[in-house]
């Protein structure tokens, strides 16, 4: 019996060479790290050699750079394409090598050399819409090199899987201020809807909001004197 | 006493011509042996007997039993040992080789362990260090014409970089440095060093080397011809590790990816933080290229690796930042004893804000006129479920999208 099943894939891997996954299915596909969103993916993870499309906002980017720190966890490469250049250099933790492409072509080909290379399981290209024939290059590139290719986007031509997320205005949980009003941001309930071939599923749960420390003034137009030794704010 | 290396050559032809000519320059008794150790063709130039025209061939394979015939004293024992050994009895070669290793070294010491290997014609001896092999190199000369264009210089060093390449990863090997000398119409040359980081045979590295170069450098005259040598070579590193390890096995293949992107994008293409405390986020980071040699390589020896520190972060909703912040037009209304934006309108849409915190004020600058600042920021959720970063600019009055979590 094991030797018919391994005939019968040798024959579709001579008769269909570009069907077969260059993985061959052994490889686990990108998983997130958060279980609940690795249990609405199909076989737990983005795929590999396949495109998949992530709607922006609504948390996305979160969960990607989350799977770029599993890949990075499990002892495998990322790459995030920032096309629009808006990752913020205080949120970045190195879990993933940062492309900063000065243009959308730039992006296209690094976006190309990466997932053509092999080397990196998780390929996001971040803030590039892109037209069909470069969508498909990409695709054909990732299809070679076996990494999983995640497209942060509103469209979804060529997609093998498509997540899109949402976040309701009263699903944000708020620290108060004495007045009773939103004063620091806890966490959100994400809404994640993942579409593929065969497969709708459907996941919610809360991530946390990372906020950053500001160095605050007491009003605006006044300089920030906090840094200044205490002797030279007393009175001559 | 002179020595010759024959390895590879006819010793005994060698021997005899070498011995021609120190006849021809004047020593009639100079002689000359030919053995596989030195210690057998010492022996023989020196106690030998002289065969045909003064040179003495230790039949290969023989040395042992050659040396094992000639007295204790030929090998010039230490003084400390001769009294031993005639105690021993040993009075010849090979009664000292038919003696066990352990045995010599117990009675006779480290001294006559090496009396013992040379008893043996088991000679350690290096009397000649390993020849160095070549170092991978090529030229290209021409004399029709002469080349200013830095480009068709770099076509034409471009295929000097092949042969050079090909023959150091030939070879395993990888360049630290390579010499690129210029021949100039003026008959003078002009000499460039390239340096890699790190040992390698990647063409595509030495050539973004060599256009940094070209566009760094001014010569004097047209070129007429380029010699490229490699000067610094070392083995390219060969890291341990397991070949089950997913990001071990695909190094080599992130590396060139990145090398690649940063030849084609220039440095600042691949780029890691740097960030100071600088009240205003956007100011706060400085992007720094990141060498093509470290695309996170993460071995994990197969297994899954504990948790680290830098990676532990838990999944979360961080800000995104616009590349520059976006003028937009709010619409505000009082909050106790200020104003808060209740909607705004950015790129022809008007977006209903549900929630709203702050202001958080940031000032400072102020000995600084090019940067002084004075920013009210609110963090707000749109009727669309986005959180929003939004500032009020008190010196110029307007309104400003920063950034979003995502």
């Amino acid at each position: 019996m094991a030797a018919s099943v391994a005939d019968l894939r040798a024959l579709i891997e001579q008769r269909f060479p570009d069907a077969v996954p260059v993985t061959r299915g052994i490889a686990r596909p990108v998983a997130s790290g958060i279980p609940e969103m690795d249990h609405a993916l199909p076989r737990g993870g983005f795929p590999l050699g396949r495109l998949s499309v992530c709607a922006p906002h609504g948390g996305t980017t979160a969960i990607l750079r989350a799977a770029c720190r599993n890949a990075s966890r499990d002892g495998e490469r990322a790459a995030w394409v920032d096309t629009g250049r808006t990752i913020a250099g205080a949120f970045w933790d190195d879990a993933a090598l940062l492309v900063r492409p000065a243009t959308l072509a730039h992006a296209v080909r690094a976006a190309s050399e990466l997932l053509h290379a092999g080397g990196f399981r998780l390929v996001v290209l971040a803030g590039a819409e892109l037209a069909a024939p470069q969508v498909a290059r990409l695709v054909r590139a990732a299809h070679e090199g076996g990494g999983a290719f995640v497209l942060l986007t509103d469209h979804s031509s060529m997609a093998a899987l498509r997540l899109s997320a949402r976040i309701a205005p009263e699903a944000y949980r708020w620290d108060r201020d004495p007045f009773g009003g939103p004063a620091h941001v806890r966490d959100v309930q994400l809404d994640i809807h993942v579409r593929a071939l065969g497969w709708n599923a459907r996941a919610r749960f809360p991530l946390p909001v990372q906020s950053h420390e500001l160095r605050l003034a007491l009003e605006s137009g006044l300089a920030d004197r906090r840094g200044l030794p205490r002797t030279r704010l007393r009175a001559p | 006493m002179l020595w010759a290396d024959g390895h590879g050559l006819d010793a005994h032809t060698l021997a005899r011509n070498t011995l021609q000519l120190i006849r021809n320059r004047g020593t009639d008794d100079a002689r000359a042996a030919v053995a596989a150790t030195p210690v057998a063709a010492e022996l023989a130039v020196v106690f030998g007997a002289v065969g045909e025209r003064g040179v003495a061939v230790v039949a290969p394979g023989t040395d042992r039993a050659f040396t094992a015939l000639f007295p204790i004293e030929a090998l010039d024992p230490a003084p400390r040992l001769a009294p031993l050994l005639a105690a021993l009895g040993i009075a010849t070669c090979g009664d000292l080789a038919a003696l066990s290793h352990e045995s010599v070294e117990v009675r006779l010491g480290a001294e006559g362990v090496a009396l013992w290997r040379l008893a043996r014609a088991d000679d350690r001896r290096l009397i000649f260090s390993p020849a160095p092999r070549e170092l991978p190199h090529a030229s290209l000369d021409w004399t029709d014409y002469a080349l200013k264009d830095p480009e068709r210089l770099l076509f034409s060093i471009n295929a000097l970089l092949t042969r050079v390449c090909g023959a150091l990863a030939a070879e395993g090997r990888g360049a630290h440095e390579l010499t690129l000398t210029f021949s100039l119409t003026d008959r003078g040359t002009h000499v460039e060093l390239l340096r890699s980081s790190r040992p390698t045979a990647n063409q595509r590295t030495w050539v973004r080397l060599v256009r940094a170069a070209l566009e760094r450098i001014r010569l004097s005259a047209a070129v007429t011809g380029v010699a490229l040598h490699a000067s610094r070579v070392a083995a390219r590193d060969a890291q341990q590790g397991d070949l089950f390890d997913r990001g071990f096995t695909t190094t080599g293949a992130a590396e060139d990816a990145v090398a690649r992107i940063i030849e084609d994008q220039g440095e600042h293409a691949v780029v890691a933080p740097d960030n100071s405390a600088h009240p205003l986020l956007d100011e706060r980071t400085t992007w720094t290229p990141r060498a093509p040699r470290a695309p996170h390589a993460a071995p994990t020896g197969g297994k899954v690796r504990e948790a680290q520190p830098a990676y532990a972060a838990q999944a979360a909703l961080t800000l995104q930042l616009a590349p520059v912040p976006r003028a937009i037009a709010v619409e505000t209304a009082p909050r106790r004893d200020h104003a808060v934006p209740v909607r705004y309108r950015d790129g022809g849409q008007w977006h209903d804000i549900a929630q709203v915190a702050g202001p958080d004020r940031v000032s400072g600058g102020a000995w600084d006129p090019d940067h002084l600042h004075a920013r009210e920021y609110f963090r707000c959720v749109t009727r669309e479920g986005v959180l929003v970063w939004l500032f009020y600019d008190a010196q110029a009055g307007a309104w400003y999208l920063h950034g979003w979590w995502d």
